[in-house]
C-alpha cells in the first residue's frame, strides 16, 4: 500500500505526495500534460524539443542545472507521445532548491535565441544516433505511419524528420510555452523524506504565485478503424532480417488494458514466454524475439519485433509468429501459466515501488489518467482476469485486419 | 502583490553522507556473506559472485558462455522448467559477466527464499549444459555479435580495449567471428569446475533480513566443497599498443564514435578518490566541462561522458561521446583543450564547490536503498576494500583544492599518452 495525500492549488496545480521515512532524499516530479500527440504535423518534434530547452534558463534563474547540483541534486526528464516529465533527486534537507528551480521554469523561461539554436543542433545529433545511425534505428519511423493514418501517433516524439527540428523558430517555442506550460496543466508529485505539511507549505509558496493560463484545448483526429491487413517490406544494409507486427489496442483506461498486458507477458514475459520457449528456444527462427503494449492514453498498440536466424524465411517466420497467436483464441491457457505471469507482474510492481523516483512519476501519471488509487489497485485487477477474458480479448485484437507487418530485410543475407 | 523572492536561491546545506555498516558472516564451508539489512519491503537482493570473467577465460567466450548456460538446464530441471519456476515465484535474475568477475544476481520475494535458494543452487552447481542448448546459444550470440558489430559505439570501445590491454589478453581481446564456433559442453563443464567453486565465491544480501535467512544459506550453500584446487595461469600480461590514434572504419556511418582515454590507477590507489574529482570536473556529470562546451555550447553532440573505471590488474579512463563526421576533429580538439585547461588553469572555487556538492549528493544517492548500498559495496569489496573507501572518498571531495587538481591532471591526464579511437566513415 502507497498512502498518499493530495491537493489542488487555487491555480490548479495538483499535488501529490507520499512520505517514505527510510529514504534521506526526496523525488520530485513535475509532469506537464503535453506530448508529441500536441505537435502539429507541420511540425513535429516541438513537443520533444521544447524539453531541451527547459533547461537553458528560466525567467529568474540563468541555468536550471548548476545550483541544483551545488545542492547534490540530479534530475532528468523525458517526453513521450502523451506527457512531458521531469525530474529531480534532492537531500530531503535541500528540497526547497528544487521547489524555487521547478517554479520559476513554470513561471516562464528566458527563451533565449543561442540557446534555441544550439538545442536544434543537440537534438538532431540525438535524432542520428539513435534513429539513423544505428540498425533498425528507423523501424520505429516506419511503423508509425503504417499503423496510424490520422492519429498524431503516427509520428515518433522526435519527429518525423530533421527539418521539422531545423525550422523551429522562436516565436513558436513560445506560443508552446503558454499554451501548454501552466499550472493548470501540470501535476507536481513528491516522494521520499517529506510530509504532507511541508510539502503544502512549500507548494503554496512557490507554485501558489503562478497565474492560470489558456490551456490550448486538445483536439485531435480518432483514428479510423483499420479494416484490412497491412504490409511493408524493406531492404536495407542490415546484418539480420527482422519482424514486425503492430496490433491496435484501446486507450490506456480501456477495460481490456490489463488483459492485453497479461497476454503480453504469457507472450514474452521472460525467458520462459511463449514466443521464446516456442520460435527461439524450440523452433530455433528467431536469434531474439519480443513483445509489450504501449501504455498510450489515447488507443495505442501491440507491438511484436523478432530478428530471425540465417536462412530462415520471413513468411515462414511469420506463419508461426500467427500460430502462437492463434493458439490465445483457441486454447484455454493453464491455470498454472496464468498464475506465473500473475505473479510475476505482482512481485515487478513491489520492485518497482522501492524507488522513490517510480513512486513519484507513477503517481503524477495516475493523477494524470484520474485516479491515483490506481497506484495501489492494479495488482488486483490483473489478478482478476481469468482464462476466457484471455480468449476473448484475443480474438478481439489479433486479426490480421487489425494488424501492421513490417518485414526489414537484411541485403547482406539476401546476397 | 507577490513579493516573492526568486533570484536568489534558497539556502541550502550539504550533510556528510551516512555509510551504511556492512554485516561481515561466514558458512559452514568458510564461503564468506555480506548481509545488509536495509528497505521497507520484505524482499531481497541476493547477490552469488565468484572469480570466473574474462580474465580467467583460456579461450575466448569461455566465461560468458559458462555464465548464461547456467540457466540452460540443470541436473533437475530442464532449462524450460528451470525458467518457468524462476517466473512462476516471481523472481528475477541477471546473468552477468565482467571483466574479473561472473555470478548470479537475485531479486526475490521473502515468502519464496526456499524455492528460490533451491534454484539458485541447482543453476551454480548442478548446471548441466545440454550440448543442444549450448549449439543453439552460440548461433544466436553469433547474431547478436553481427548486430553489435555495426554500431559505431561498440566498434570503438572494442578497439580502446583492444589497444589499452593488447590483443591478447582477456582485457583487450576483440571477439571474431570464428570465437562462435568449436565451443563443446566439456569446456564449459571444465571452466565451470575449475572456477564456480565454494573458495572463488561470495555472497551478498541486502534488503529485509530474516532470522533464517542465514540458515537457509548455510543450509543449501554451507555443505558443498569443490573438487579440486585450481591453480591460476599467471602468463597473461598486459600490453598496450604502441599506436596511439586508430580509426576503425564503418563505410556509410553518420556520425563517429570517439574514445580517448588511457590505463590508469584502480580504486587501492591513494591518488583514486582525487582522480574521481578530476574526473567529475571533466566530463563526469551534466554540468562538467565537456558537457557544457561541446554539448551545451556547441551543440557537437547529443551527449559526452567521461569515466575512471577499476579492473583487478589495472584501470582506465575514457572520454566518449558519438559526433556527427563533419564535426569529428572539432570535438577531438576540444576534449584536448578541456583536458589542458584543467593542467594550467587553476579551477575557480564557485566550479570546484558545485562539483563537490554534486558528488557527496551522489554518495547519498549511492546509498539509497538495498539494492543499491549493495552495488556500492560490492564495487569497493571487489578490490579488497570495504566501506571505508566512502569515508576516504568524502573526505578527499571535501578537502581537495585547485592546486591538488593541476597535479592530478598533470600526472594522470598526460597528453601524449593518451589512446584516441575513433569509429565511423571518413
Amino acid at each position: 500500500m502507497i498512502g498518499y495525500s493530495k491537493f489542488t492549488l487555487d491555480n490548479g496545480l495538483r499535488v501529490l505526495v507520499h512520505e517514505d521515512r527510510s529514504t534521506p532524499l526526496i523525488a520530485m516530479n513535475v509532469l506537464y500534460d503535453v506530448g508529441s500527440r500536441d505537435d502539429e504535423p507541420e511540425t513535429t518534434g516541438l513537443a520533444h524539443l521544447f524539453e531541451h530547452l527547459m533547461f537553458g534558463g528560466s525567467v529568474n534563474i540563468p541555468d536550471f542545472d548548476t545550483p541544483l547540483q551545488l545542492a547534490g541534486g540530479e534530475n532528468n526528464a523525458f517526453t513521450n507521445s502523451d506527457i512531458t516529465n521531469y525530474y529531480l533527486t534532492l537531500p530531503a534537507t535541500n528540497i526547497e532548491t528544487g521547489f524555487w528551480l521547478e517554479s520559476d521554469r513554470m513561471l516562464g523561461l528566458d527563451f533565449s535565441q543561442k540557446n534555441l539554436g544550439v538545442q536544434k543542433k543537440v537534438v538532431i545529433e540525438e535524432f542520428n544516433q539513435r534513429y539513423l545511425n544505428q540498425p533498425y534505428g528507423d523501424s520505429i519511423l516506419l511503423l508509425r505511419p503504417l499503423a496510424y493514418k490520422v492519429h498524431p501517433y503516427r509520428w515518433p516524439t522526435i519527429g518525423i524528420d530533421i527539418s521539422h527540428i531545423e525550422k523551429t523558430d522562436i516565436k513558436q517555442v513560445k506560443d508552446f510555452f503558454y499554451s501548454h506550460y501552466a499550472p493548470n496543466n501540470a501535476i507536481l508529485s513528491l516522494t521520499g523524506n517529506i510530509t504532507g505539511k511541508r510539502a503544502y507549505t512549500l507548494s503554496q509558496k512557490w507554485f501558489g504565485p503562478i497565474g492560470k493560463r489558456e490551456v490550448k484545448t486538445r483536439k485531435l483526429p480518432a483514428e479510423p478503424i483499420q479494416s484490412e491487413e497491412r504490409k511493408l517490406t524493406i531492404e536495407k544494409e542490415v546484418p539480420a532480417t527482422a519482424l514486425y507486427k503492430v496490433w491496435h489496442i484501446g486507450p490506456r483506461l480501456s477495460s481490456d488494458f490489463f488483459t492485453l498486458d497479461l497476454i503480453t507477458d504469457l507472450l514474452a514475459g521472460g525467458e520462459s514466454g511463449r514466443l521464446y520457449t516456442s520460435l527461439v528456444r524450440e523452433k530455433k527462427l528467431f536469434s531474439e524475439l519480443n513483445a509489450y503494449l504501449t501504455s498510450d492514453i489515447d488507443p495505442g498498440l501491440v507491438i511484436l519485433h523478432g530478428k530471425l536466424m540465417k536462412g530462415i524465411d520471413i513468411r515462414l517466420a511469420d506463419e508461426e509468429v500467427k500460430k502462437v497467436m492463434d493458439h490465445l483464441k483457441k486454447k484455454i491457457t493453464d491455470i498454472k501459466e496464468m498464475e506465473k505471469v500473475k505473479n510475476k507482474y505482482e512481485s515487478s510492481i513491489v520492485f518497482s515501488n522501492t524507488s522513490i523516483l517510480n513512486k513519484a512519476v507513477n503517481l503524477a501519471l495516475y493523477e494524470l489518467l484520474g485516479d491515483p488509487e490506481m497506484i495501489n489497485n492494479e495488482v488486483d485487477k490483473f489478478r482478476m482476469i481469468d482464462q476466457e477474458m484471455v480468449i476473448e480479448t484475443s480474438r478481439n485484437y489479433f486479426a490480421d485486419t487489425n494488424c501492421s507487418t513490417l518485414y526489414y530485410k537484411s541485403t547482406k543475407e539476401n546476397k | 502583490m507577490n513579493t516573492l523572492q526568486r533570484i536568489q536561491p534558497p539556502v541550502f546545506h550539504i550533510d556528510t553522507p551516512t555509510v551504511p555498516e556492512v554485516l561481515s558472516i561466514k558458512l559452514d564451508n568458510n564461503i564468506p556473506v555480506y548481509l545488509i539489512e536495509s528497505g521497507t519491503e520484505d524482499i531481497m537482493r541476493i547477490e552469488f559472485t565468484f572469480k570466473a570473467g574474462h580474465v580467467n577465460e583460456y579461450l575466448p567466450l569461455l566465461a560468458s558462455t559458462t555464465n548464461i548456460m547456467l540457466t540452460e538446464g540443470s541436473q533437475n530441471y530442464s532449462s524450460v522448467e528451470l525458467n518457468r519456476q524462476l517466473d512462476y515465484y516471481g523472481s528475477f535474475i541477471n546473468l552477468s559477466t565482467e571483466k574479473d568477475r561472473a555470478g548470479l544476481v537475485v531479486f526475490l520475494l521473502n515468502k519464496h527464499i526456499e524455492k528460490i535458494l533451491e534454484l539458485s543452487m541447482e543453476i551454480l552447481f548442478r548446471p548441466a549444459f545440454p550440448e543442444d542448448e549450448l549449439q543453439a546459444l552460440m548461433k544466436k550470440r553469433h547474431r547478436w555479435f553481427l548486430v553489435n558489430r555495426e554500431k559505431v559505439q561498440n566498434i570503438a570501445m572494442d578497439q580502446f580495449f583492444e589497444s589499452l590491454f593488447g590483443k591478447t589478453h582477456p582485457y583487450g581481446r576483440k571477439v571474431v567471428e570464428s570465437d562462435f564456433e568449436g565451443m563443446t559442453s566439456a569446456l564449459l563443464k571444465d571452466f565451470h569446475e575449475k572456477y564456480y567453486t565454494p573458495e572463488n565465491m561470495a555472497i551478498i544480501v541486502s534488503g529485509k533480513i530474516h532470522e533464517k535467512t542465514t540458515i537457509l544459506l548455510n543450509l543449501f550453500f554451507g555443505k558443498i566443497s569443490s573438487q579440486k584446487i585450481y591453480i591460476e595461469d599467471a602468463r597473461n600480461r598486459l600490453k598496450s599498443f604502441n599506436k596511439k590514434r586508430v580509426h576503425v572504419p564503418l563505410p556509410g556511418a553518420l556520425q563517429s564514435a570517439i574514445r580517448i582515454g588511457s590505463q590508469t590507477i584502480n580504486k587501492r590507489e591513494p591518488d583514486y578518490t582525487g582522480l574521481k574529482v578530476l574526473d567529475s570536473l571533466l566530463g563526469g556529470y551534466f554540468g562538467s566541462r565537456l558537457m557544457k562546451n561541446i554539448r551545451e555550447e556547441k551543440g557537437y553532440t547529443y551527449g559526452i561522458s567521461s569515466y575512471v573505471a577499476s579492473f583487478d590488474l589495472s584501470g582506465y579512463k575514457v572520454i566518449s561521446a558519438e559526433v556527427s563526421i563533419n564535426n569529428t576533429q572539432k570535438a577531438i580538439d576540444e576534449i584536448y583543450k578541456e583536458i589542458e585547461l584543467l593542467q594550467n588553469v587553476p579551477v575557480e572555487k564557485e566550479e570546484l564547490t558545485v562539483v563537490k556538492n554534486f558528488m557527496l549528493g551522489e554518495i547519498i544517492r549511492m546509498f539509497d536503498g538495498p539494492f543499491a548500498i549493495a552495488e556500492s559495496f560490492k564495487s569497493v569489496w571487489e578490490f579488497g576494500l570495504d566501506n571505508n573507501y566512502y569515508h576516504r572518498l568524502t573526505e578527499k571531495i571535501k578537502t581537495i583544492d585547485s592546486d591538488e587538481i593541476i597535479t592530478l591532471a598533470h600526472t594522470y591526464y598526460n597528453v601524449e599518452d593518451l589512446y584516441e579511437i575513433t569509429a565511423g566513415s571518413k
